[in-house]
Formats: C-alpha cells, sequence, structure tokens
C-alpha cells in the first residue's frame, strides 16, 4: 500500500470514529434538534412581541382636525395613498376631528387622549397645515401632508382628475441587475458565515478527548498527528454536511408549501456565474470555511488541556468568526476593491469572500485558483497545530508518585 | 534483526532524556528494556516507533529507517493505558485494528475470537467504560495483536494488572513469539524479564548500561555461598575467604572463589569443622539490575521527564 492510500485510510478511520462517536449519542439528538428549539423560543417571544404590538396599532392614530365636509374626501385619499405601503410599514390609522375653537389647542389636548393612542396631529388650512408630531413620527407627519395635499388635488379636479391604469410586467432584466448580485453576495457570505459559526466551533474540544482518555499516544503510536488532525476534522465535517443536509432538506419541504409570494424575498438574487455553479461553489466554500476555520479552532483548541481553558477560547473563536464575516461583507459591497481583494486573498476570510465574488463576477477561473490556495492553507494549518501538538504533548510530564524497582512482584 | 537503535538520543529542555541509545533486537526474540524509574525507556520505545523524533540517532523498525512505513506491522501497547470509555470492546479492538491497515470486518472477527481466547468474551459488546481496569487493559493488549504484527512493543504491560491477569498477559507474550513476532517489552519487575527475555537492554540514566541474556547479566556478579559448620568454632574465620560474614547464626556467607570450592571444603573437613550445610546462590536479576544501574539508581524514584504525557 502506497503512502498516499495508507495515509487517506488512516485519516478516514479516524473520521469515521470520530463520526460514529458524535453522531450516534443522545446529545447529537439535542444538536441536530438546536435550531428548532431556538426557532421555538424566537416563535413564542415574537408571537408575544407580536400581540404586544397588535394591540398598540389597534389604538394608534395619525389625527386630522379638519371640518367635517374634508373628513370623507380625506379618508378617501388616505385609502388610495395607503395602498402602496407594505403590510406593517403604513402609517398608524387615520382618525378626522371637527374643529373645536383652539385647534392648536385641541390638537395638544389630542395626544393625551385615553381611547386612542395618538402620534401626529394636523390642523389648519389644508394648503398650509400644522402638523404636531412626536420626535418619532416625522415620517406620518410628512405622510398626513401628502394625504392633505392628495384631498385638495381631488376636490380641485373633481371629476377631471385623470384616471391611471398601470400595466405591469416582469421583466428578467432584473435579474442581472447589480442590485440582485448584491443581494447574493450578502447571502452567500451571511450563509457561510451562519453555517461555520454553528458548526466549526464544534472542533475545537475534539483533541480534548484523546488526551483526558490517553487514547492519543495509541492514535500517534499508529497514525500520523497529521492524519489525526485531518481526520478529526473530516469527521466533525461530516457531521456539519448531516447537519446542514437535515435541515435543508426540512427548509426545502417548507419552502414548497409556503405561497408563492414568500418566495419574493429570493426573487431579485442573481448571481453572475448562474445558479448552478453559484449552489456549487457555495457547497465548496462553505466545506472550505468550514476546514479552515476548523482546523485553526483544531489546533488552537489541542494544545488546551482543561475544559475550562476550551470553553475559554470559545470566545476568541466567536470573534475571530464575526471579524471574518464583516471583512467578507465589507468587501462583497465594493468588488474589484483593494479590501476585496485582501478579503479574497487572506486564508481565513477568502472562503466567505470569494463565495461572494461568484455572485458578483461571471468568471469562474478565479474559484479554481481560490480553492487550490484555500486547501493548501488547510493543509498547512493542519500540519502546523500538529506540529504544535506534538511539541505541546507528545514529550514529557511532571514526576510521578515514588515508584521501587519490585524484586519478583509477580 | 527487528529492531536496531544506533546512538538514540533526545533531550527535553534542558534534560538530556536518552543520551546515546543502541539497541539490537533479534526477529523472533523476547527482549525487555530495563531500566528504573526516569531512566528513558518510554522515550526510547517512543522514537522507535516514530512517535517522537530523535535528536540524534538512527533506527530501523523491521528494516524500515522511517518507522512508520512498517506501521502497519507493529503493535504497540503504551504505558498510558487509553481506550474511548463509549466503545464497546469487540468495537474496540476493531478500530485498533482499523488504525493498523485491518479492515473492520476482520477486526471485529478476530476481535471476538481474542475476547474470548482470553475469557472475555462476555465482554464484547460492553462499553469500555462499564470494564474493570485490569479488563480494560486487556482489551487494550488485544486491540495491539488483533492485526497480528511482526513485532509487538509493550510499554510497562504488567504494571496495573492482577496476578491472574498478569500470568494471562505472560501466555499472551509467549504465544505471539510462538507465532513468530518478536516483543519488545519495558518494565521494571525483574520476576516478569527473568522468566521471559531472551535478551535484555538494562538503561539508566538515559544510557545503555547493559545489553545481552539474562544469564549474562547474572554473571556480571559472582555467586554466593552459603555455608554452616558441623562443628563451629571461632577459629574457622582463618580457613574462610575474607569476604566471609556471619549469617546471624553459626552460618557464614561469602563470594564463590574464583578456583572453586572444592579446596576451601577439603580445608574446613580436615580441620573438623564438618558441614551442616552448603548452598550456592546464584545472583538473580535484580542483583544484577543494582549492581549496574547503582543501588541509588534502582530504587530512587528519580524524575520522571518522560514516562507520561502531559494530560
Amino acid at each position: 500500500m502506497n503512502c498516499f492510500r495508507r495515509r487517506l485510510r488512516q485519516t478516514l478511520t479516524i473520521a469515521r470514529r470520530d463520526f460514529v462517536a458524535t453522531v450516534y449519542t443522545p446529545i447529537f439528538l439535542v444538536f441536530l434538534l438546536a435550531p428548532a428549539l431556538m426557532a421555538s423560543f424566537s416563535a413564542i417571544g415574537g408571537m408575544g412581541a407580536a400581540s404586544v404590538a397588535a394591540s398598540g396599532r389597534d389604538k394608534a392614530r395619525i389625527v386630522a382636525i379638519v371640518p367635517p365636509e374634508l373628513a370623507r374626501p380625506m379618508a378617501e385619499a388616505d385609502k388610495r395613498l395607503r395602498a402602496v405601503f407594505r403590510q406593517g410599514e403604513a402609517p398608524a390609522a387615520l382618525a378626522t376631528v371637527k374643529p373645536n375653537g383652539d385647534a392648536a389647542a385641541q390638537a395638544r389636548q389630542l395626544f393625551a387622549a385615553k381611547d386612542m393612542d395618538v402620534s401626529v396631529v394636523m390642523f389648519g388650512p389644508l394648503t398650509r397645515p400644522h402638523i404636531l408630531h412626536t420626535s418619532r413620527y416625522s415620517r406620518s407627519a410628512d405622510y398626513l401632508g401628502v394625504v392633505a395635499a392628495e384631498t385638495l388635488a381631488d376636490r380641485a379636479l373633481g371629476r377631471n382628475r385623470p384616471e391611471v391604469q398601470p400595466v405591469k410586467m416582469v421583466t428578467d432584466a432584473a435579474r442581472q441587475s447589480r442590485g440582485g448580485r448584491n443581494q447574493s453576495a450578502l447571502f452567500a457570505v451571511f450563509g457561510i458565515f451562519f453555517l461555520t459559526l454553528f458548526l466549526s466551533g464544534q472542533v475545537i474540544g475534539t483533541m480534548a478527548e484523546e488526551r483526558n482518555n490517553k487514547v492519543i499516544e495509541v492514535l500517534a503510536a499508529a497514525v500520523p498527528l497529521e492524519s489525526v488532525f485531518l481526520g478529526k476534522l473530516l469527521g466533525m465535517f461530516g457531521v456539519a454536511v448531516l447537519f446542514v443536509g437535515f435541515w435543508g432538506a426540512i427548509v426545502g419541504k417548507l419552502g414548497s408549501l409556503l405561497p408563492a409570494g414568500a418566495a419574493t424575498a429570493f426573487a431579485d438574487m442573481a448571481p453572475a456565474v448562474g445558479g448552478g455553479p453559484f449552489a456549487l461553489l457555495f457547497a465548496a466554500y462553505f466545506a472550505m470555511a468550514y476546514l479552515l476555520l476548523g482546523a485553526v479552532f483544531l489546533g488552537v483548541g489541542a494544545q488546551a488541556s482543561t475544559m475550562r481553558e476550551i470553553q475559554l477560547l470559545s470566545l476568541p473563536v466567536t470573534i475571530v468568526q464575526v471579524a471574518m464575516f464583516g471583512l467578507s461583507a465589507a468587501a462583497v459591497a465594493q468588488p474589484g476593491s483593494w479590501l476585496a481583494i485582501v478579503a479574497e486573498v487572506f486564508p481565513l476570510s477568502s472562503p466567505f469572500a470569494m463565495a461572494g465574488h461568484a455572485a458578483n463576477s461571471p468568471d469562474l477561473w478565479p474559484h479554481a485558483l481560490a480553492l487550490a490556495w484555500q486547501l493548501l492553507w488547510v493543509s498547512l494549518i493542519v500540519t502546523l497545530g500538529a506540529r504544535a501538538f506534538r511539541r505541546g504533548v507528545l514529550q514529557s510530564g511532571p514526576a510521578r508518585p515514588k515508584r521501587r524497582v519490585k524484586r519478583g512482584a509477580a | 534483526m527487528a529492531v536496531t537503535a544506533t546512538g538514540l538520543a533526545k533531550r527535553f529542555g534542558d534534560r538530556q532524556v536518552v543520551d546515546g541509545v543502541d539497541l539490537s533486537v533479534p526477529r523472533g526474540s523476547i527482549y525487555g528494556v530495563l531500566g528504573p524509574n526516569g531512566a528513558g525507556k518510554t522515550t526510547t520505545l517512543r522514537m522507535l516507533l516514530g512517535i517522537i523524533e530523535p535528536d540524534r540517532g538512527a533506527r530501523t523498525l523491521l528494516g524500515e529507517a522511517h518507522p512508520r512505513d512498517a506501521g502497519d506491522r507493529v503493535g504497540y501497547l503504551p504505558e498510558e493505558r487509553g481506550l474511548y470509555p463509549a466503545m464497546k470492546a469487540r468495537e474496540a479492538i476493531a478500530f485498533m485494528g482499523a488504525l493498523r491497515g485491518l479492515d473492520w470486518r476482520t477486526g471485529r472477527l478476530r476481535a471476538g475470537e481474542l475476547l474470548d481466547a482470553a475469557g472475555l468474551g462476555h465482554a464484547a459488546t460492553e462499553k469500555i467504560r462499564k470494564l474493570s481496569k485490569g479488563m480494560a487493559q486487556l482489551v487494550q493488549l488485544l486491540g495491539s495483536v488483533v492485526h497480528r504484527p511482526d513485532l509487538l512493543v509493550l510499554d510497562e504491560p504488567f504494571s496495573g494488572l492482577d496476578p491472574v491477569n498478569q500470568e494471562k498477559l505472560e501466555s499472551l507474550i509467549l504465544a505471539e513469539r510462538d507465532r513468530g513476532a518478536t516483543i519488545l517489552f519495558s518494565t521494571h519487575i525483574m520476576a516478569h524479564a527473568e522468566r521471559l527475555c531472551d535478551r535484555l537492554a538494562i538503561i539508566a540514566g538515559g544510557k545503555r548500561r547493559f545489553e545481552g541474556t539474562v544469564d549474562d547479566a547474572r554473571a556480571t556478579l559472582p555467586s554466593r555461598v552459603h555455608y554452616r559448620p558441623q562443628r563451629p568454632a571461632p577459629a574457622i574465620t582463618t580457613l574462610l575467604p575474607a569476604d566471609a560474614a556471619s549469617d546471624g547464626g553459626d552460618g557464614w556467607r561469602f563470594q564463590l572463589p574464583a578456583e572453586g570450592i572444592e579446596s576451601l571444603l577439603v580445608r574446613l573437613i580436615d580441620a573438623g569443622h564438618g558441614i551442616a550445610g552448603l548452598s550456592i546462590e546464584r545472583p538473580g536479576l535484580h542483583d544484577a539490575f543494582v549492581r549496574i544501574v547503582g543501588r541509588d539508581a534502582a530504587e530512587a524514584p528519580a524524575a520522571r521527564p518522560n514516562a507520561e504525557m502531559r494530560p
């Protein structure tokens, strides 16, 4: 058996052991279902917050103090204008109130009304309305101004008001827009960051098991430490792939059950390399991001000898991940800039930034270079981690308790 | 030779742990590496196996200059025993075989056979954490032979075993030798070395102090005579060798004279002292060991610079 095949077999043996030892445990179910638990808690919290917000929205009002003959035209203008808002973005409902003496004083009193929660009050003539508003509701004040103008226009034009009937058509041209590419790029960077944030940090404590159980010498005697490290990395990558596959399948199924309109959030996504290659590159860069960051965490975590040290390492690990995300997100917003080049070349941010690059640029050859570059760094980091481990662990230990030479101890 | 080492040396920090050790382990033999604690035995074995690299010197393992190249033909039981606690005994043995190139299916089959032969068949599907320390140690030993290695390296294999399991281990070592394997083991328990070893090396202070057979080692010390006269009298001291010392009773102990015991006995009988008892005691390996490494080194625990990995 040649050296490469033997190394491969040894690496896969370690990977298999780690994969099985991780997956065939009850704890893994908790890990696998963690997103569902998080989503459940978020949903419960969200429902509570939505309930509070809805009850507040029911009472929220913007108020126009206008003569009774203007109440109806204002309501009609409001209805027309309100149609352009997305759900949840529209100003509070409009209420009209008859003037009662000093309109300015009446307006101030309305803010203290008990039966409604008033944020904006308009009074005075529609040609020069005075609008009182709390600091947060400047845009609602603008809106009331527009409603006033629309009402005046209705009254001035009456039946002569021109009727416009727009014809809307969807065009594919939007798919090649810069906005669509940016959206794809940000999706790629955030997607890889999100997955690696959850998954690559898992490898940090994997060498602790071997150290605590003293299995490491058995492994080190049979298998080069580089293979031990790479095997552990691949084993945990297998766990990550299982996790992503499981949730990918569930999200895919749930997605197909959602109404067609729900997909509009992603409708503008238009990666420059095309959908198919983009998906493949996303998977490849996720793998690279996992292996690169995982190799760093494995190498650093292997030097820690206690769980406390490993726990202490979690914070810098997360900071590194967030820093790589921040650098890459900034880079994809400025494709071709020096910042983008730095992010694409720096090994730990390269997978994130290059995934964004795939969304922004149609060329495929840079990805071949980038993947080779990243693989080189994976092997370099694994080798350095293994050497540091060998130097730090596989040498000597403290003095032991006395042990005397025994005569015929058997 | 199954194993050769020439001038192996290793320094950890400011401590020279191994300092120019030479070894030659014949194929098919049982070879012991003896030494007091901290002598450099474990570091020597680790260098031979390629777990750590020597600072100086060369070694061959089963004819290979790079120990890794012989990895699949070597079995190793480290001093610090270690198994995955959540693994079942049979899986643990198959895993260790898989690390050495044995396919999992064959590994499981052989693991079952080995466990049965060792009287641990009932524990095949037990998790390691549920086994006693001695049983777990035997499982690890079986894991080191499951791929039928040409060379079996055992670091302090008897430590921590009760007498029954020590006997099982001795039987296993002999069975492996009979199968044709070379066994290289380190120990500081002389009785095992005396019973098992065809050849041995004694290491102390990182240097090899002796290499040869057990008889060669014993021969480094002269035999001792224990003589008890039939009719004790003070004048007997004029006939006995100068180093003769009372045994606390009527008897005397002294080194066997270089010319033999016969002429002395004739003189004692002629003088009328007679012989109530006479025995010639060959020195044991322990005595030879103590003489070779020095009493202080043999009995002092020493600063153990290299016997374990940092946890």
